[in-house]
């Protein structure tokens, strides 16, 4: 018998399953072989101490546990005595505990997760959706700072200001050459249009709000 | 698809466990008395050592036993009692273990880090062994019951079962609900890995456990 031979054999041979002729051959051939003789060894050894092992005894109260079960079923079955319909409901009474046992903790957590966060998303939602006003992304500088910076300029552009009574700006549009509206997100972060405070416009000693339209027109110099 | 028909023949149901059957059916309170009697201790230890943690064990072995209780009526008789209970103590233990892993990993409590610790008072009632010899047994247990953790569980069961428990090959495959070759082929992956684990791993060595022989 070949090393190969014998090791394939050997859990059979530890565990005593082998017959009597191929018993004969393995333990002659660890008689022979050295390296098997101390495979061989080694993993009886390994048998043993795990047939060694500690009885683990189980606590006091797992009895006590189990005795409550145990009565509560015999009186189950006692009432149910034979009654065929009691002990089919039982069984697929059960059989639905062991489904649904696994799903309670995940279901019942997704349920509060939800709870709460609608709990908090619904106050959010009604505050900023009352809250919301027209925000129009302009920043205000000196009038000496004042420039109008970077609006890429590749056709004529014309920037419609409206203005209130104390010469504040509330509203603007960018238009270009064909006259579209420029005004995407975008083009407005792009745009990021810094302008002077406009001095009050008055009209019967009255301050009156009145739009301004300022026009850009690219210069191309020629060599 | 195993042929279970097979080993039922090998493993079927003997005039004992038919007793307590027809007892556990009629609601016979000894049945259920001698029921936990007989099973309680190999359930629980199997268990123990299954799902590596003390307190899941009881839980384990608490619904091992409602399933018994309760689905005796529609137990078939075609394994013996000791392997369907086995069987049913396998599954959960595997379905406690795989819960376990995939939500408390994070929750890994320091208990639960070693190995199911043996009764000291019970390793202590040797007495062909000195206090030290006791002592070293304990802690080479210790290892052992540790590289039973670290291999992959369905090893580790077909190892428990068969070196730990001492079933035979054919109430493990009943138990496992796998052919005989696979039981083998378990086993013997299983008793490698172990091997492996406790020599190749520097602070578990086999060489400990093995000088100590």
């Amino acid at each position: 018998m070949t090393c190969w031979g014998a090791k394939r054999q050997k859990t059979e041979y530890m565990d005593g399953r082998l017959r009597d002729k191929e018993r004969s051959r393995v333990k002659a051939h660890l008689e022979n072989c050295d390296p098997c003789f101390a495979d061989f060894d080694e993993v009886s050894m390994l048998r043993l101490k795990l047939q060694n092992l500690a009885k683990l005894t189980p606590p006091k109260s797992l009895r006590t546990d189990l005795r409550v079960d145990a009565s509560r079923e015999q009186k189950a079955v006692a009432e149910s005595h034979g009654s065929r319909i009691e002990r089919i409901w039982r069984r697929w009474k059960t059989r639905l505990d062991d489904f649904m046992r696994p799903l309670t903790i995940p279901a019942t957590g997704g349920l509060l997760s939800s709870i709460m966060l609608f709990g908090v998303l619904g106050f959010t939602i009604g505050r900023t959706t009352r809250g919301v006003t027209y925000e129009v992304p302009i920043l205000f500088a000196e009038r000496t700072d004042a420039n109008l910076v970077p609006v890429e300029l590749r056709s004529a552009v014309v920037l419609t200001l409206s203005l209130d009574g104390s010469g504040r700006i509330t509203d603007y549009a960018v238009r270009d050459g064909s006259d579209s509206f420029v005004g995407s997100a975008t083009r407005l972060q792009y745009n990021n249009i810094s302008l002077p405070e406009f001095p009050s416009v008055l009209a019967m000693t009255q301050p009156i709000s009145r739009d301004i339209r300022i026009s850009f027109t690219p210069i191309v110099f020629r060599r | 698809m195993v042929n279970l028909s097979i080993l039922a023949d090998q493993t079927g149901i003997s005039e004992e466990d038919a007793r307590i059957l027809r007892g556990l059916r009629a609601g016979i309170e000894a049945a259920y008395e001698e029921l936990i009697d007989r099973y309680e201790q190999p359930i629980y230890s199997m268990v123990c050592r299954l799902t590596g943690n003390q307190e899941d064990a009881c839980d384990v072995v608490q619904n091992v036993f409602l399933k018994v209780f309760r689905g005796v009526h529609s137990f078939r008789e075609h394994s013996s009692l000791r392997t369907w209970i086995y069987r049913i103590a396998v599954n959960e233990a595997h379905n406690r273990r795989r819960w376990f892993a995939r939500h408390c990993r994070k929750e890994i409590s320091i208990e639960s880090e070693g190995p199911p610790q043996a009764n000291p008072i019970e390793c202590a009632k040797d007495p062909g062994r000195s206090p030290y010899q006791q002592v070293l047994d304990r802690e080479n247990r210790g290892l052992v019951e540790q590289a039973l953790r670290r291999i992959n569980p369905v090893f580790s069961a077909a190892v428990i079962l068969r070196d730990v428990e001492n079933l035979s090959y054919e109430e493990i495959a009943a138990i496992l609900q796998v052919s005989l070759g696979t039981v083998k082929s378990r086993i013997q992956r299983g008793r490698e890995a172990l091997r492996h684990e406790l020599t190749q791993q520097p602070d578990s060595g086999l060489a400990e456990v093995m000088a100590y022989q």
